[in-house]
């Protein structure tokens, strides 16, 4: 895929997202002018980008976007939620085709069609404005070339006969007669003029004030000439002009040469955006790595003067001195420039979070609720991968909210509540995690209705269940297989998928919580580390291999005497610090071949799996070391037990293991 | 020159350039009253037809051109809104 292709893709998901932003504010504030024109903005930009491609589908259906806020800016007036609806409605078309764009480098078949249809419904919106109602003609792709037509000389014989036509839109520039350009000249060559129609660009000034060289015009015409005899004629001016073949009596295809005056090239400085592995940095951070790449050289010129030295018969005492000096200092450097890379993944929320008004929205808009939803701390910051990582989850969650939370309004004011179900999606800091929340007013879920659906799906058993607590029943809802079924959402819950969502906040290091108040409302609650890219990890040796656990779940490590093991059923438990643990061996769970002989003595790492302690049988432990964990990815990415793994000093690959995910 | 003054008329005449634009404004400008007579004209530049498009000046002459007769001196003197009544021979 070429550079400016690239470009244009990122170019373009930042201006789709800026758009759908700038629509919603406009959906509640309808009077506001700066989401206003910043969306006119991002159409207008987009819609020039995508002049530089061929991909005039998507460029007909922004043009017709574009001319509609146009018009929606001159009248501060007239914009409800349906039209929203079909702004919104055309720049999620333009995403997914940018989506298919970024796959395939085209746009998919039945573009064509697609941006048409969704050309003509933003310009129907447009003729509902009185003044421009010149009578619709049904099949008018496009308003002003049907309106062309009917001017023509002979509008029926034009319409009758079966030659195609092309549609011209020439807006010169302000400044093209400074470039040499005459439009008169231009239109006096095409051949085969059929129709013209002469008309201001924008409204003329008092007589007093006009400008004579700045040209104000708008030429529209049709010729009945080849297309490309026509694009010859305009060839030099390819930006300033569109051209539509037109079948006889309907367009069924269109071929613009270029769209309107003013195509933007790429916007400078508009880079960055998940998907595209881009990462969006501060500048500040930059230069902080600059400095300490600087002061790195420094102590490694110190090292090399060192070395110098030792050849001149440095003594042992003032070299070792000097190497630890030395060692220190790098040492030192390595952990700022360890704490800069990490700044520089940081990303805030709001690069996720901005996507989920338009989400809610429409779910809202599908299952009919009335929804309130505010975003607090989209600011926080945490790792490029815990922020990413949270998307799909969130998703999810906000998916509930409003299918299984929300009540029907009239259940709501029934209740007492406000119409609309308030759900707030929060992050804040704590700590070295953050912590991120979806809190709706909704109907909460019911202990009871969980109960019942977990004793049904054999989630657990009868006794356990009545043993429990509601709040543990409650989390229930996170139990794999707990809400595979639709009759479970029906009963009362949220529940699809949530296994899911826990399981994915967990891979980034975090955990998943829920309360509820049945009438009152449910908070899901997840936490995350801020950055899941440095890991401690104690190393571990079977036979002779390493294997990492993460430290963070290690109780200690302890020396048992086989003799001591205790036999339960078919399996193992120990005795340690007056509690009975279960005894696992690694490599069972690994399902290595243990080896022949038992060793006298087991070494055991005592460490959490749950909310429970486990001893872990290994064959050695070996150091302590801070890693880079790089998840595992490709077809490993779904490989149980194992979180992820790094390179060892020696180059080797260090896995490191999921002991709970093991013991399963 | 292509374009000139003659009396309470200006003239166009030949191919009228760019350059045009400016007299022809003033004069305009001057006097709304002024009467545009087209009949010489063979081009217009379109510095000149949005001058013209603008003021609406009334127009006088059929232009011997066949590209101004038929396409754009329809759209400058059909369009003569009703305030500058006066509709040139």
């Amino acid at each position: 895929m070429d550079d400016l292709l690239q470009h244009f893709i990122v170019e373009a998901h930042e201006l789709i997202q800026q758009a759908t932003d700038d629509l919603l504010v406009l959906e509640r504030n309808p009077q506001a002018t700066a989401p206003m024109d910043s969306a006119f903005r991002a159409v207008h930009t987009l819609k020039g980008s995508v002049g530089l491609f061929d991909f005039a589908p998507m460029g007909i259906a922004l043009h017709a976007a574009e001319d509609l806020l146009g018009a929606l800016r001159e009248r501060r007036a007239g914009i409800d939620s349906q039209i929203i609806d079909s702004l919104l409605a055309c720049i999620a078309q333009a995403e997914r085709w940018v989506a298919v764009i970024e796959q395939t480098g085209q746009l998919p078949s039945d573009a064509a069609e697609e941006g048409y249809r969704l050309a003509r419904a933003l310009r129907s919106q447009l003729d509902e404005d009185p003044a421009q109602a010149a009578d619709p003609v049904p099949q008018a792709d496009l308003g002003w070339i049907e309106e062309l037509m009917a001017q023509g000389r002979d509008p029926a014989a034009l319409r009758a006969q079966d030659r195609p036509l092309v549609a011209i839109r020439y807006t010169p520039r302000a400044d093209c007669f400074f470039a040499g350009d005459d439009p008169m000249a231009l239109l006096r060559s095409v051949p085969d003029l059929v129709a013209v129609r002469l008309s201001a660009r924008d409204p003329w000034p008092p007589a007093a004030e006009i400008d004579p060289f700045s040209c104000n015009l708008r030429i529209e015409a049709l010729s009945g000439a080849e297309l490309d005899r026509v694009k010859a004629v305009f060839r030099f001016v390819p930006d300033q002009v569109t051209l539509h073949e037109i079948a006889a009596t309907a367009q069924e295809q269109g071929s613009d040469m270029a769209l309107a005056n003013g195509a933007t090239g790429i916007a400078p400085g508009a880079a960055g955006r998940p998907g595209a592995r881009m990462l969006r940095v501060d500048a500040s951070r930059i230069d902080r790595l600059a400095d300490l790449v600087g002061e790195m050289v420094i102590a490694k010129n110190a090292l090399a003067h060192l070395a110098g030295q030792f050849d001149e018969g440095l003594d042992r005492k003032h070299a070792s001195q000097g190497l630890l000096a030395s060692q220190a200092a790098i040492e030192r450097l390595v952990a700022e420039l360890h704490g800069a890379v990490m700044d520089v993944r940081m990303m805030p929320m709001r690069d996720i979070f901005r996507r989920f008004p338009k989400a809610v929205r429409d779910l809202a808009g599908q299952l009919d609720r009335a929804i309130d939803f505010s975003i607090d701390g989209e600011e926080v910051e945490a790792d490029k991968a815990v922020v990413e990582g949270l998307f799909e989850p969130l998703l999810h969650i906000l998916r509930n909210a409003v299918g299984h939370g929300a009540e029907p309004e009239r259940f709501r004011l029934e209740a007492g509540k406000p119409a609309k179900t308030r759900i707030v999606l929060r992050a804040s800091r704590d700590g070295d995690r953050v912590k991120v929340e979806v809190e709706d007013d909704g109907r909460g879920i019911d202990p009871a209705a969980i109960r019942e659906a977990a004793r049904k799906r054999g989630i657990a058993s009868a006794d356990d269940l009545d043993r429990m607590s509601d709040s543990e029943v409650i989390d229930l809802i996170f139990a794999p297989g707990f809400s595979t079924a639709s009759e479970v959402t029906d009963l009362s819950g949220r529940g699809v998928g949530m296994d899911a969502v826990r399981s994915a906040v967990e891979r980034l290091g975090g955990q998943a919580g829920v309360r509820s108040r049945p009438g009152h409302g449910t908070t899901i609650r997840l936490s995350l580390p801020l950055t899941i890219v440095m890991t401690k990890v104690m190393a571990v040796r079977l036979g002779r291999e390493l294997y990492g656990i993460p430290l963070d779940g290690i109780i200690e490590t302890a020396f048992v005497p086989a003799s001591r093991v205790l036999p339960v059923r078919d399996a193992e438990a120990f005795v340690w610090r007056d509690r009975t643990l279960p005894l696992v061996r690694l490599v069972d769970l690994l399902g290595i071949r243990p080896p022949v002989e038992s060793p006298q003595r087991l070494k055991v790492v005592v460490m959490a799996a749950g909310d429970d302690l486990v001893g872990v049988v290994v064959d050695g432990f070996a150091e302590r070391m801070d890693v880079l964990m790089r998840p595992m990815t490709g077809i490993l990415a779904g490989m149980p037990g194992v979180m992820g793994t790094t390179l060892l000093g020696d180059g080797s690959v260090l896995m490191i293991l999921n002991i709970p995910e093991l013991i399963g | 020159m292509s374009v000139r003054l003659d009396g309470n008329v200006i003239i166009l005449e030949g191919s009228c350039r760019v350059e045009d634009a400016e007299p022809l404004l003033g004069w305009l400008q001057a006097d709304r009253g002024r009467m545009v007579d087209l009949a010489g004209a063979e081009h217009l530049h379109a510095a000149v037809l949005q001058v013209l498009m603008a003021l609406r000046p009334s127009m006088r002459g059929m232009a011997g051109d066949a590209f101004l007769r038929d396409w754009i001196a329809p759209a400058l003197m059909g369009k003569t809104p009703p305030e500058s009544g006066r509709q040139g021979g």
